[in-house]
């Protein structure tokens, strides 16, 4: 069974179909990688996924369970996680309390109301792995506000991680990075183990090519193709329309 | 058939008059995304100024012509020097200011024109009768439905017809884009702002001669007002129409044939709408999130010197009550009841970062449990204390239910009509409550075997329940769900991403707030052996936002040092003079404009800056 089913999904605004009657499906430990031009509905088609926009009509599977329209805690719950597009995190909260807060969720007692969370030796050894794991070792402390944008980006991919999530959503995690964070990010995800299912929306075709098992490109909220990468970089039409441009 | 139609010309009437509220409310809203809680004071001060160019002039159509004119002169000048230079921070500090202002008009007022009910003739030309099919109406009523649809008509052509209409739903639509438009924003701004205070002033002198003139009007006709925007949906013309009338309709049938119910009625139809369709019938737009910038984001880790500061304040404490005379003794008793108070407060507005306009209704809740049951059962009232704690908490369930189901704005409405309806329920079930005359404490209890009317006694007895209520929410605080609740105040979207049910979330500090409100009132009602209905109404909710935000929002210490500062002053100040209010009122705008992370906020940031190399 695929891991993530999209089945006939359609999301629109008035006139404006932002998803357009798409049917894609992820298998597991698949890397699969959403290329297109700005508007061709990427981030909506997460959006979608992770629960935080509702769509029209089709459906969702996850693990073959519909999904469809629930609200992003329970999806999370579920075993998906996200990154979003702009950074979105705990600004003025410490790099540690960003990723206790995801990992409480998911593995401690959220609801306790007596223990002092910050003397949890569990959870601080937890983070200190999440924080090892994505270079960003010893920065504990930090407020996050303070960190600098790509440090801001790994940190996003750890608070993605924490929950040992079944999925993982990214929304162009090496957007605004230098060349060297870019490829510490290709590094990270490549190393990420394959027990993970990755969804990834990218630009930079470097980044693309040297991740994706299979790429799907979107247009106006359609499939224009889906494949593997070879096929993908052959195809007459994605050319024209996506790669022509960008050249 | 004769009443029937005779009840709905007074629906309409009333709902013509509540239009020209929501209109406004709603246009200001819809471009600027600021609710204005001094709207009510404009339409207020419409209906005064317009009383004394009638005494003046002796004309009524001068007085509805000219009254508007120095209320929107007011009313510019509070956006452009107010509220202008706070657009760049977060629309909740906005908010608060127009709250600081509403205390201002409402000094205002009753200094001008007094505390009596006055009334404003019926222009001669319509005092006459009609007599239309199954019944003879009132002339001027009947102007005033024709002068609301005139109104509302001519509000929808400079919509949808203008060019400034244009621009206006270009705002409405898309505030960013708008902005990006340039210049004429700032101005279209103050333009939008001073036509929604000349549709209140009109409504308020319109309605001088149905509804009389009072200080107090201004809520009266605010918080239905709000109704309607939230029925009808923020920042929708067509809603503010359709809301206006429905409840004018609904709310004067109400009181006509259901009286004991007439009261929940529009709530239950506004709570109905929210369980339905959150944004309301013609909603166009979700309201903003963002919590008050004034919230202190820097707290100080547990260390040594914060424990070592603990203990010696407490020592302080406890040794300050023998060198006092008693009367101060008592006052700080009183201090310490509104820190429990205010830090009730802060663990939903500091912590979770949601603005409620309402948190005196829970303090209510636990005082007239107490009082109630001590009068009515005999009940001790420790165990009145217990109970009033829980019932306190189970309003804010009920209430908070309904509240979280929004987002910012829509819930500091909530807020303050659910308040409202609390306020009301205690002023007008005078058997049970003696409603504005209040009720005493039936007898008051011993503590320890010790005598409360001891103020040594009664100063150590609040002590412990304030240090006991502070350690409770300090611990709470730095627990996984107090961290949960700082994760929704600075990201909510975030918490939601990676597994939190935000909405159950906010529910829990609301009633675990409620809860903690609700035993500060508890412990008032024995401390001060009195409760009136007074203590639930707006003006007490506005005290402690001020207290809390005063000492510093987003801290646990800032509250208690808050409720100190305020108590103080006011003991000090309303002994010479009568314009507490006011002060209370400049106070509110000069912390928001200067030191939004109130007083703690600013000694912590002294500390940062000291401790920096």
């Amino acid at each position: 069974m695929n891991l993530l089913e999209i089945d006939h999904l359609t999301c629109a605004f008035g006139k404006l179909v932002v998803t357009d009657n798409l049917s894609l499906s992820i298998g597991e430990g698949e890397r699969h990688v959403i290329i297109g031009p700005n508007g061709a509905g990427k981030t909506s088609l997460i959006n979608q996924i992770g629960g935080q926009l509702k769509p029209s009509a089709g459906r969702i599977l996850l693990h073959g369970r519909d999904v469809t329209g629930q609200s992003p805690s329970r999806i999370s719950r579920l075993g998906v996680a996200r990154t979003f597009q702009r950074n979105n995190l705990f600004q003025n909260l410490s790099v540690a309390e960003n990723l206790q807060l995801a990992l409480t969720v998911r593995f401690g007692n959220p609801l306790d109301f007596f223990s002092v969370a910050a003397r949890d030796q569990a959870l601080a050894a937890r983070v200190r792995q999440l924080l090892q794991l994505v270079h960003l070792d010893g920065w504990d402390g930090r407020i996050v506000r303070t960190l600098s944008y790509g440090e801001q980006r790994q940190l996003e991919v750890a608070v993605a991680l924490a929950s040992e999530p079944k999925l993982l959503l990214l929304d162009e995690p090496t957007s605004g990075m230098s060349p060297t964070e870019t490829a510490r990010m290709i590094e990270l995800i490549a190393a990420l183990p394959r027990t993970l299912s990755v969804l990834m929306i990218e630009h930079d075709m470097t980044v693309v090519f040297s991740i994706a098992d299979r790429i799907t490109v979107l247009y106006y909220g359609q499939i224009l193709a889906s494949g593997l990468p070879d096929d993908i970089r052959a195809d007459p039409r994605v050319r024209e329309v996506y790669l022509g441009m960008v050249h | 058939m004769e009443l029937l139609v005779a009840q709905l010309l007074n629906g309409l009437v009333y709902g013509v008059l509540l239009f020209l509220m929501a209109a406004g409310l709603s246009l200001i809203f819809g471009l600027m995304n600021v609710v204005s809680l001094a709207h009510g004071s404009f339409f207020m001060l419409g209906a005064f100024v317009g009383l004394s160019i009638f005494h003046l002039t002796g004309s009524f159509w001068l007085a509805l012509l000219l009254s508007p004119l120095p209320v929107v002169a007011i009313g510019v000048v509070m956006e452009v020097l107010f509220l202008r230079p706070l657009y760049a921070r977060g629309h909740m500090d906005q908010v608060l200011l127009t709250f600081g202002f509403t205390f201002i008009f409402y000094d205002l007022v009753q200094t001008v024109w007094g505390k009596v009910v006055l009334t404003l003739p019926t222009p001669e030309a319509l005092q006459s009768t009609l007599h239309i099919g199954v019944g003879v109406f009132s002339a001027y009523r009947l102007f005033l439905i024709g002068f609301g649809f005139a109104v509302a008509l001519l509000l929808w052509l400079l919509l949808e017809r203008s060019r400034i209409g244009a621009m206006v739903r270009a705002g409405v639509d898309n505030a960013e884009m708008a902005a990006g438009l340039g210049g004429n924003i700032p101005a279209l701004f103050t333009g939008v702002f001073g036509f929604g205070v000349a549709l209140a002033a009109l409504g308020g002198i319109a309605a001088g001669p149905v509804l009389g003139l009072y200080p107090g009007m201004d809520t009266d006709i605010l918080i239905p007002a709000f109704i309607v925007t939230v029925i009808g949906g923020m920042g929708s013309l067509r809603g503010a129409f359709v809301g206006s009338l429905l409840i004018g309709i609904a709310d004067t049938f109400g009181k006509a044939y259901f009286q004991s119910i007439a009261l929940f009625l529009i709530y239950l139809a506004m709570t109905l709408v929210l369980l339905i369709r959150p944004q309301g019938l013609f909603g166009v737009k979700f309201s903003d999130v963002s919590p008050p910038s004034a919230v202190t984001r820097t707290e100080s880790a547990s260390t040594r010197v914060t424990f070592i500061a603990g203990l010696v304040a407490l020592v302080a404490l406890v040794l300050l009550p023998f060198v006092l005379p008693e009367y101060q003794r008592a006052l700080i008793a009183e201090i310490f009841i509104f820190a429990i108070f205010a830090m009730s407060l802060d663990l939903i507005l500091g912590f979770t970062g949601l603005m409620s306009l309402g948190h005196a209704a829970f303090f209510g809740l636990g005082a007239y449990t107490v009082a109630v049951l001590g009068a009515q059962f005999g009940l001790n009232a420790w165990l009145g204390l217990g109970a009033g704690v829980l019932f306190a908490a189970g309003g804010a369930a009920l209430i908070g239910f309904f509240c979280v189901r929004t987002g910012g704005t829509s819930f500091l409405m909530l807020t303050l009509a659910f308040s409202q309806l609390v306020f009301s329920v205690a002023l007008k079930w005078r058997d049970v409550t003696g409603g504005s005359d209040g009720m005493a404490l039936a007898e008051q209890p011993g503590f320890l075997g010790l005598s409360l009317s001891n103020s040594l006694v009664m100063y150590f007895m609040t002590l412990l329940f304030f240090v006991a209520a502070y350690l409770a929410l300090r611990r709470l605080i730095n627990a996984p769900l107090g961290r949960a609740f700082v994760g929704i105040r600075e990201n909510e979207a975030r918490m939601a991403a990676i597994g939190y049910p935000t909405r159950t979330y906010k529910l829990i500090a609301f009633i675990v707030a409620g809860a903690f409100a609700g035993l500060a009132g508890g412990l008032y009602v024995i401390y001060n052996g009195f409760i009136s209905s007074d203590a639930v109404y707006w003006t007490a909710s506005g005290d402690i936002l001020i207290m809390t935000m005063l000492g510093g929002a987003g801290t646990l210490i800032g509250p208690p040092i808050g409720a100190a500062v305020f108590l103080l002053l006011k003991n000090v100040v309303s002994s010479y003079s009568d314009h507490w209010l006011s002060i209370i009122g400049a106070a509110f705008v000069f912390c928001v404009l200067f030191i939004p992370g109130g007083i703690w906020g600013a000694v912590q940031k002294l500390r940062w800056q000291g401790s920096a190399p």
